[in-house]
């Protein structure tokens, strides 16, 4: 965890003076221009959400209008602006300077949870490529359990086909008697509900104790809001904080902000690469 | 009532802090008030976690009162005393009945699944032979506390949905003062039953976390030693609140420092005693509007000479 320090701190908002600095916003309009502030012709819900981040942080926040996503994300890289919703593709190239913050939750939808890999602690497979061909089970059908988990491995390269066979357990205690058997080689689990499975009733026990994680990670973001890495955390949390709470305080602002997923229920944090999976 | 677990964090807040902006020269420091939980030793670690980080996020020294009561933290944010605090729904809706808008919640907890909320609990020692709540008729019930929200303000609303009048139906209830308390005075044969919070699952699937599998763990007591006879549910988590009246800058950075720490830092975030793969996210008002509604009907009730929680 980086936190800002007094000094960064008062350096970017000495004397009220980088308050009032201007907040640049990418917009990917397809045609590249020099930042400006939003014209009164601009969609209401824009306007609204620039007034919305424009009154929180006391600064004037301008549109800098870019080609596409990847001369954003170039764009931010070399300091032209501030902040833009990237992809991974566009986020891939300038991911050493720049992060990921915000992305967004569909309505319906579960957060990006964290899932992990499992294995019997004697087992050889010690990664997620290491079990390439062998079978995992999954800890149930819902979507925390199974569709979730699944789109993670996806993510990091372990698709359909990736493992020779997938079964689908009725709860995590039928899933962790199928790796305990031998009857799979990994279990495929949320991390809340192995943290469950995992945790005993007495000070002695050690429920999981003759299992081992290989591998932990969320899925990957489709789409997130990036600033750059060198960003003050105090910056960093006031935008998470305005965005997290908008679907709740501006709405009009939130429906033009959220734009980019269809059905968005509202702004999520990140990790720094959430766009990213290795 | 209150009593301070904290002082200023070396190393945060100071000169630098009031070329930095006006709202840090307006709060000067940040006064943050939850209730002790004497039975979960990760509760002393999260505060002292949250008084270091929200100290390094808003470059202001914080101090954290840890209330021995309920009611203690709700008069603290109700009043003005502190800058923000932790409430059971409640609770925020106590400091909502006295205060209105003033106090407003910011972030509660989204478990990994997407639930929400937590649910209450009647418990009955394992051998007792009270297998339901019919079986309770006439016997003796312990509460946790009048602000409780899972150990009082929900369930009595529950029975009465169900037709059972909590004021009447038992022979004898009364406040053990906390979940632990509860759970131990149940053990101890004060009461027939008590009721307690429950988390970390459903009514389906069971449930994984509360007092009874905290002390479990400390081997207080043990988990198998219990039976639950009722559940009601879910009941809204818990809240973080902050006066409203404070700046909105410190609103903003504080809601986004705490709801970036799962993220930041999930292993922290699950030292601290908060469920993995939970989240905060953002609430108002409306979240709690339900338990609002039913603290208001109590509070009316009282005024009106009733017997505390007894519906008008």
């Amino acid at each position: 965890m980086r936190l800002v320090s007094v000094l960064a701190a008062v350096a970017l908002f000495s004397a009220g003076a980088a308050e009032a600095a201007t907040f640049r916003i990418a917009a990917v309009t397809g045609k590249a221009g020099p930042c400006r502030s939003l014209a009164s012709s601009a969609p209401a819900g824009q306007l609204a959400y620039y007034k919305h981040l424009a009154g929180r942080l006391a600064r004037d926040v301008q549109e800098c209008p870019v080609a596409n996503e990847a001369d954003a994300g170039r764009a931010l890289e070399s300091g032209a602006l501030d902040m833009a919703v990237l992809g991974p593709a566009a986020f891939e190239p300038v991911k050493a300077k720049t992060r990921s913050i915000l992305t967004l939750r569909p309505t319906g939808d579960l957060n990006r949870i964290p899932v992990l890999v499992a294995t019997r602690k004697a087992s050889t497979r010690t990664s997620l490529a290491g079990l390439k061909g062998g079978t995992i089970v999954f800890a149930g059908k819902a979507a925390f359990a199974y569709g979730l988990p699944r789109r993670a491995l996806a993510d990091r390269g372990a698709g359909p086909g990736f493992f020779a066979r997938e079964d689908v357990a009725t709860d995590p205690e039928a899933a962790a008697a199928r790796l305990r058997s031998g009857a799979a080689d990994a279990l495929v689990i949320n991390a809340a509900a192995w943290q469950r499975l995992c945790r005993g009733d007495r000070p002695q026990d050690a429920a999981c104790g003759d299992l081992k994680v290989i591998w932990r990670g969320r899925p990957r973001a489709t789409k997130a809001i990036v600033v750059r890495r060198d960003i003050e955390d105090e910056l960093r949390f006031r935008l998470i904080g305005i965005h997290v709470a908008m679907h709740l305080e501006a709405k009009e602002a939130f429906g033009w902000a959220s734009s980019w997923i269809p059905k968005a229920a509202e702004f999520e944090p990140t990790e720094a690469d959430a766009l990213v999976a290795p | 009532m209150l009593a301070a677990s904290g002082l200023m964090v070396s190393g945060c807040g100071g000169k630098g802090e009031a070329a930095s902006g006006t709202w840090r020269e307006q709060m000067k420091q940040v006064r943050f008030a939850v209730r002790g939980a004497e039975d979960d030793p990760t509760m002393a670690k999260r505060w002292d976690f949250y008084r270091q980080y929200l100290g390094e996020a808003t470059g202001l020294p914080v101090k954290v009162y840890e209330s021995s009561d309920y009611n203690g933290a709700i008069q603290a944010i109700a009043s003005g005393q502190v800058d923000m605090a932790q409430l059971a729904a409640g609770s925020y809706a106590n400091a909502d009945a006295q205060v209105g808008k003033l106090v407003a919640p910011i972030l509660t907890v989204r478990q990994a699944e997407g639930a929400m909320g937590y649910y209450s609990a009647v418990i009955v020692k394992a051998d007792s032979p009270i297998k339901s709540l019919a079986d309770m008729k006439g016997r003796s019930l312990g509460y946790v506390d009048f602000n409780s929200t899972s150990g009082y303000l929900f369930p009595r609303s529950q029975m009465r949905a169900q037709g059972i009048d909590p004021d009447t139906y038992f022979g004898k209830t009364s406040f053990a003062g906390g979940h632990t308390q509860a759970v131990m005075a149940l053990e101890n044969g004060q009461f027939d039953a008590a009721v307690i919070s429950v988390g970390g699952g459903n009514p389906v699937d069971g449930f994984t976390t509360g007092p009874i599998q905290t002390m479990a763990r400390r081997g207080l007591v043990d988990a198998n030693g219990f039976r639950m006879i009722w559940v009601a549910g879910p009941v809204p988590n818990v809240a973080f609140v902050t006066r409203t009246d404070r700046p909105q800058a410190f609103i903003d950075l504080t809601r986004g420092a705490l709801a970036a720490l799962a993220y930041d830092d999930p292993d922290l975030w699950v030292g601290i005693g908060q469920a993995d793969g939970s989240a905060m996210t953002a609430v108002d008002r409306d979240f709690y509007a339900d338990v609002i509604k039913l603290r208001a009907a109590d509070i009316a009730n009282r005024r009106a000479g009733g017997r505390p929680g007894k519906s008008s």
